[in-house]
């Protein structure tokens, strides 16, 4: 098998699995999972918006707690100051994202590399502490609580039933998952490879860069936006301390531990550290001391990430079947 | 005018203060191109060991060992943690990630969450531009600009601090000259973790000591060594002190989220304005 087709197999072996869950997980009394898998999901979206930009186009963001934030408030305060559906809840949650990511971006992708890290996380900060402070509207720390509304009353389907919930999160992360792979095969996608491989070479053959960055941003921000309205209407809560630059600084670690620039790098990474964390945390009261030395241990070893280091040892085998050695541009691509 | 008065100095010793923690991330961060994400942390554990080594020996004593044992655990992490990782910078977030996990977890575990305050080791106020001013924030101020001088010196007069300088220009040229890069560079990540732990110590006696604290000085000293220009150390203190001062004068007629909200968007502009630092070209 090419390594193009063991990735995609694998992608539709993992999809398959977790369409199975809320149907398999019942029969082992396990129903607390559903749960667990659920908000994996979601998570791993806003590690998604994060290997958008650091994994395919090269920039880091330490920020994007604060469009994920705005998806959270936009859908939490649609619901319970302009009393809107969930459908009209989620547009206003993710439409909030995408505008502030579009505002944001336009000066954030004048920068790269350490100085774009320090102003996303700058960004992130102000609003952080803005969010902090209004209380009448965001709660605050204390958060705003609500209850959500159906998704399609008509045929009775709401959130309050634990499948229904799960599978109303999992399509919109399938979705998103979709989107994902064809956006980064698309020609834009190809833009993005080229502006992070090769900024100047990039702009040489005719590529806008700053436009190209900023698309990748706008999008980022629309993926973390869809993370943050299904969050808020998954807890059916809203909290300022979502927005803090720890909930982005995490999101980077789960795509790196998975590994940037893959399209399951996110997904892998998020499930790896959550379930650890939710296994240990009964076993151990200071358990995040094995969390802290499981990510050092993970990177050390598999230092393009869980998903990264399988690739590559698939490619591998693919070379010593079909050519020598492996191209040295596949190799020098992950870095 | 009094409190604007007393808000300005705060902003000041705080400043300073915080000048001196991201000095060490200045070499780690500009002279290694490690993105330290646990350098709050380091701070943070500054803060506990000064108020429990200070319990038991006393404050002066603490202030000597602090940063010493500081310089050995920086030592220690960068061979056992850094070091396999070091050629990565976008790698050395997740493993710094994972120590922060550690460092918070052990402290929280070993000294307990709740959040301590120290009393002073000098007590007393003095009479200052009108305003009667604790005496030891005057200390801590002093003591941490003498530091800093301290650490100027280090760095241009000694061998050890010009092989530093030597290491970060152009690590081949350095290696063919003889100089022992590895431990070079083992020595700037201990020097730099030493210096926050120095910060935290000084700092113990007029902020909350808990396991919680870096978290909120992290993004503070990135800013300053990204403001003041990547490896600018004197921009370095020099964004640190601006910063602190700002946001100590606007606290003064606004509430302190407001202040911290503002100095924030001073520095965005500040950051989009000149991005390669305030300083750039005005030391190179």
């Amino acid at each position: 098998m090419t390594s193009i087709r063991i990735r995609t197999v694998s992608a539709i072996a993992i999809a398959a699995l977790l369409a199975l869950t809320p149907l398999a997980l019942p029969m082992f009394g396990a129903t607390f999972w559903i749960n667990v898998i659920a908000e994996i999901l979601i998570w791993s979206l806003l590690a998604m918006s994060v290997n958008l930009l650091f994994g395919y186009v090269g920039l880091l963001s330490f920020g994007q707690a604060l469009y994920f934030g705005f998806g959270m408030y936009g859908a939490a305060i649609g619901i319970t100051q302009f009393g809107l559906g969930l459908w009209g809840a989620m547009l206003l949650g993710v439409t909030a994202a995408t505008a502030m990511a579009a505002v944001a971006g336009a000066f954030a992708v004048r920068l790269t590399w350490h100085y774009f890290a320090i102003i996303t996380v700058v960004f992130s900060l102000i609003f952080y502490f803005t969010a902090m402070s209004a209380k009448s509207l965001t709660g605050g720390d204390d958060g705003l609580s609500f209850t959500a509304p159906p998704i399609l009353a008509a045929a009775g389907l709401t959130l309050t039933d634990k499948t229904t919930q799960f599978y109303f999160i999992f399509l919109i992360c399938l979705a998103c998952y979709l989107g994902m792979a064809l956006l980064v095969s698309s020609p834009l996608g190809m833009r993005f490879a080229a502006v992070r491989d090769n900024e100047n070479r990039a702009s040489l053959i005719g590529i806008n860069v700053y436009l190209t960055r900023w698309l990748a941003f706008v999008i980022a921000g629309f993926i973390a936006g869809i993370a943050g309205a299904l969050f808020a209407l998954f807890g059916r809560y809203a909290s300022a301390s979502y927005m803090f630059y720890h909930v982005s600084g995490e999101a980077v670690v789960w795509t790196i531990v998975g590994g940037a620039g893959t399209l399951m790098g996110p997904l892998v990474g998020t499930a790896l550290l959550i379930l650890f964390r939710e296994v240990m945390s009964g076993l151990w009261e200071n358990y995040l001391i094995a969390v802290g030395a499981g990510v050092i241990l993970v990177v050390m070893f598999a230092p393009r990430g869980v998903v990264g280091s399988l690739n590559s040892l698939t490619l591998r085998r693919k070379a010593s079947e079909e050519a020598p050695v492996v191209s040295p541009a596949e190799l020098a691509k992950v870095e | 005018m009094e409190l604007v008065v007393a808000l300005a100095i705060n902003g000041l010793v705080w400043g300073l203060i915080v000048a001196l923690i991201a000095l060490g991330l200045s070499i780690i961060f500009g002279l290694l191109d490690i993105i330290n994400v646990a350098h709050g942390d380091f701070f943070m554990v500054g803060t506990v060991l000064g108020l429990t080594i200070a319990g038991t020996t006393g404050f002066w004593i603490a202030l000597v060992l602090v940063p010493l044992l500081g310089l050995m655990l920086g030592v220690l992490i960068e061979r056992f943690v850094i070091r396999p990782t070091i050629n990565a910078a976008s790698l050395t977030i997740v493993t710094t990630f994972g120590l922060s996990m550690i460092l918070q977890e052990s402290v929280r575990a070993a000294f307990g969450a709740q959040p301590r305050r120290m009393a002073a080791p000098i007590e007393g106020t003095i009479p200052l531009f009108g305003i009667d001013y604790d005496i030891y924030r005057i200390f801590a101020a002093a003591f941490s600009a003498m530091c800093i001088a301290g650490f100027f010196l280090f760095m241009s007069r000694t061998t050890l601090g010009t092989w530093m300088r030597a290491v970060r220009h152009d690590r081949e040229t350095a290696t063919a000259l003889g100089i022992p890069v590895q431990r070079v560079c083992a020595f700037t990540f201990g020097l730099g973790t030493a210096l926050a732990l120095l910060g935290g110590a000084i700092a113990a006696p007029i902020t909350t000591v808990e396991f919680r604290t870096g978290v909120d000085i992290l993004p503070v000293s990135f800013m300053a060594v990204v403001i003041g220009g990547l490896g600018n150390a004197k921009g370095t203190v020099a964004a640190a002190v601006l910063l602190a001062v700002l946001e100590g004068l606007v606290s003064s007629i606004a509430d302190p989220t407001t202040a911290r909200i503002s100095s924030l968007a001073v520095m965005s502009i500040a950051l989009l304005v000149r991005p390669h630092g305030l300083f750039a070209g005005a030391t190179r």
